[in-house]
């Protein structure tokens, strides 16, 4: 088994953090460059390929003990900087639940996960925060439900799907299951599962740690928009520096400077607030879920009008969806409105402020 | 009573708290506040006796290397300092411009006579100063400024006007930025003198600023000033003051940090149990939503003043981090005065002065009061431009 030396990965200093962002970064440069990412995204066996090359670095078993997400939010920022869908998700939750139990069954699920060869579609149902979910429970060993707004479900080898009381894992060729892609502002697109008397393996587990496995695939959307966001935005202010126009780079007119100016105060925002809660979960800190809420419910507002700006710099240029901005405006958007999005954390902050409403 | 959640400090920082806390029970006691509250809104904040007795039991330069006498205390302390004298609502404002601004710059600038005379004396309390820098035609762009100082023997002699100086007409001396060589580049030709307030020829003109307080205008008429008491080289002034605006900046944004915190806990407090035309208030999802939103801004805000703290620990010198933490926060007061006034309705209009005004009647203040944080120690205009060419290189 590998999984021993991948869980090198979890509590690195800060400096060992770059190094990790380095190589993350230089994997998906040379395997997952800009001009082929678009198109390798619907393409299920690039998709296949990059996670092993992914897997094979280590970054498959992050989040099995509760130290790690510091790590994997990293990874989350340079997937979405990047643009690819690769299904680390359904990993870091696949390790999160299943991480500690003893079975085999779960124990040569992850192996499969740790090495690349197993793809995860993570289903929250109804811990997902969006009430247009749906929700999934088990009838005597068998999974019933359907539930729509699924990434990652065309190219998944398994479907890890959060039920009334634990977690199921379903294999994708399962009989019962129906799947059906849903194209819109998500590319790839998200997909709406059904699961009719679906064979599935099944762990009892608490609302809690269900509830907590929703928060970590939150602040991971807002990891991937933040490095969308990032990458784009640094698009812009390269342009800005070039683009000349009544006779002088725009990126001198002051106009240009503070929009500019306030998209880098937003991105670091939310990329400090976003660190600061993974820090506190992997610390074990109590208020984790605080801070959690706080960098979402920045993040959403803040990231989505740094993206708006992004293109009003880039002007007409970058408004071809064959430049590489609109790719970012969509991963932004998409990641950010999704699992309740920024409403439903102004939510949970103002119950943990003023305690719930009665 | 704090509504955010703490964030770890550290076991350093956390220790240092109780002692502080300890101290402030002491000699912050029920009847010292009370005499404060009495005091008109414009003289709160400053006393200084109350600056002379933390001098005396070493609460001044606490940060200041130790072989300027200080305690070499780190940011992370500092802050944990500011924020516990500003939930106690102590007043330590008459000594602060003298610790952070004139002791950062006589460290850097000063020569050994001016810093053995000067920084003890500071250390105790003594000799409060204010910042002498804008004027009629001086303002974002500092270096305009046409204050003069003509050579004279032993003494400079100083003649022009200065506006908007806080707190000048409570302080004893004046930190004076002068111009001391028309024909030079205008940044190049620029002196910082320390200047006795009680020397002959100055007027100091109060008037009452938005948010409650003066700030003065002062005229300096043939007033003479010692040569020694330039602070660094004649026509350097613009190093003098840019080098210690930067450290500044980190300890200004702590108290900012502090305030933003205790005005946000007293509204949620009160919205906790506020019932107005028989509805609870705390119900209401639209201020439920505004507040949510508010808790995560002031998060942001935190997290962009520990971001300063860690880079000046770590010996840099944050330069747009600081422009950013400065405009996030002092245009967060301001949405923070606004949301409380849509929240509190009219009766948000209602001030300390109308007794059972929700809220203490602060509201509003906070409101007056966000003006100053994003004009004064640089606008938010002239920090975006910081950000835009320092943060991301984007050419001036």
């Amino acid at each position: 088994m590998s999984i021993s030396q991948p869980t090198d990965l979890e509590g690195l200093s800060s400096t060992e953090r770059d190094l990790l962002r380095k190589s993350v970064r230089e994997l998906l440069a040379k395997r997952w460059p800009a001009d082929r990412a678009v198109e390798a995204a619907l393409d299920g066996a690039a998709v296949a390929s990059i996670w092993r090359e992914l897997a094979g670095q280590g970054l498959g078993a992050l989040g099995a003990d509760t130290t790690g997400l510091r790590e994997a939010m990293l990874v989350f920022e340079e997937l979405g900087r990047a643009s690819c869908p690769a299904p680390m998700l359904g990993a870091v939750a696949a390790n999160m639940t299943l991480g500690h139990e003893q079975s085999n069954t779960a124990a040569a699920f992850l192996g499969d996960v740790h090495r690349g060869e197993a793809r995860i579609a993570l289903a929250l149902g109804g811990f997902d925060g969006d009430p247009a979910a749906g929700s999934m429970a088990m009838r005597d060993g068998a999974l019933s439900g359907r539930t729509p707004f699924v990434e990652g479900a065309q190219t998944a080898t398994h479907f890890l799907v959060l039920t009334d009381g634990g977690v199921a894992m379903v294999t994708a060729s399962a009989p019962g299951v129906a799947m059906q892609a849903t194209p819109g502002l998500a590319v790839p697109a998200l997909s709406e599962l059904s699961f009719t008397n679906t064979p599935a393996v099944h762990w009892t587990m608490s609302a809690n740690r269900l509830a907590d496995i929703a928060v970590v695939a939150r602040l991971a959307c807002a990891g991937r928009a933040l490095g969308a966001a990032q990458r784009a935005f640094e698009m812009a202010v390269e342009h800005a520096k070039v683009r000349k126009q009544f006779g002088q780079l725009i990126g001198q007119f002051q106009a240009v400077q503070h929009k500019l100016a306030d998209c880098l105060t937003s991105l670091d925002g939310a990329r400090l607030t976003l660190e600061s809660a993974a820090d506190a979960r992997d610390n074990g800190n109590p208020d984790w879920r605080f801070f959690a809420a706080a960098a979402l419910a920045f993040a959403g507002p803040a990231l989505r009008e740094v993206s708006i700006q992004t293109h009003r710099a880039l002007g007409a240029i970058g408004y071809a969806e064959e430049h590489e901005a609109p790719r970012h405006f969509r991963r932004v958007h998409a990641d950010l409105a999704r699992f309740g999005g920024a409403p439903r954390a102004r939510a949970e902050l103002a119950d943990l402020v003023l305690g719930p409403a009665t | 009573m704090t509504t955010l959640p703490a964030h770890d400090m550290g076991p350093a920082a956390d220790g240092f708290r109780k002692e502080i806390r300890a101290w402030l029970a002491k000699h912050w006691t029920p009847e010292k506040q009370a005499a404060h509250l009495r005091k008109p809104f414009n003289e709160r904040g400053y006393d200084n006796e109350f600056s002379r007795l933390m001098g005396r039991d070493g609460w001044i330069g606490l940060g200041w290397p130790k072989h300027f006498g200080g305690q070499g205390r780190s940011p992370t302390e500092q802050i944990a300092f500011i924020t516990e004298i500003a939930n106690a609502g102590a007043p330590a404002h008459a000594h602060t411009t003298s610790e952070t601004i004139v002791a950062q710059a006589l460290f850097q600038h000063g020569a050994k006579e001016q810093q053995d005379e000067w920084l003890p004396a500071i250390k105790h309390g003594e000799r409060l100063f204010a910042l002498g820098y804008s004027e009629p035609e001086a303002g974002s762009d500092l270096a305009a400024l046409r204050t003069r100082a003509v050579r004279d023997g032993d003494h400079w002699v100083v003649n022009g006007q200065k506006l908007w100086s806080t707190g000048a007409d409570k302080a004893d001396h004046m930190w004076l930025a002068v111009r001391t060589d028309p024909e030079a580049k205008k940044h190049a030709g620029i002196s910082v003198l320390m200047v006795d307030l009680r020397t002959p020829g100055i007027t100091i003109r109060p008037s009452m600023a938005l948010y409650g307080k003066t700030f003065s205008t002062h005229f300096y008429d043939d007033v003479r000033v010692p040569a020694k008491n330039m602070v660094g080289a004649v026509n350097t002034g613009w190093k003098v003051i840019t080098d210690a605006l930067a450290a500044e900046r980190v300890m200004i944004g702590g108290t900012r940090m502090a305030a933003l915190e205790r005005a946000f806990d007293h509204l949620t407090e009160y919205l906790k149990t506020a019932v107005v035309g028989g509805k609870a208030l705390k119900n209401d999802p639209v201020i439920r939503d505004r507040i949510g939103a508010l808790a995560a801004d002031l998060e942001v805000a935190r997290q962009f003043q520990m971001r300063n703290s860690r880079l000046v620990e770590q010996g840099r010198v944050p330069l747009h981090e600081a422009a950013m933490g400065k405009v996030f926060a002092s245009e967060l007061q301001e949405r923070l005065g606004q949301a409380a006034l849509d929240i509190l309705g009219t009766a948000g209009l209602l001030s300390e002065d109308t007794p059972g005004a929700p809220v203490g009647g602060h509201m509003e203040q906070l409101l007056r009061h966000s003006i100053m944080g994003m004009i004064g120690g640089g606008t938010s205009e002239i920090q975006r431009n910081v950000i835009a060419q320092r943060g991301l290189d984007l050419p001036r």
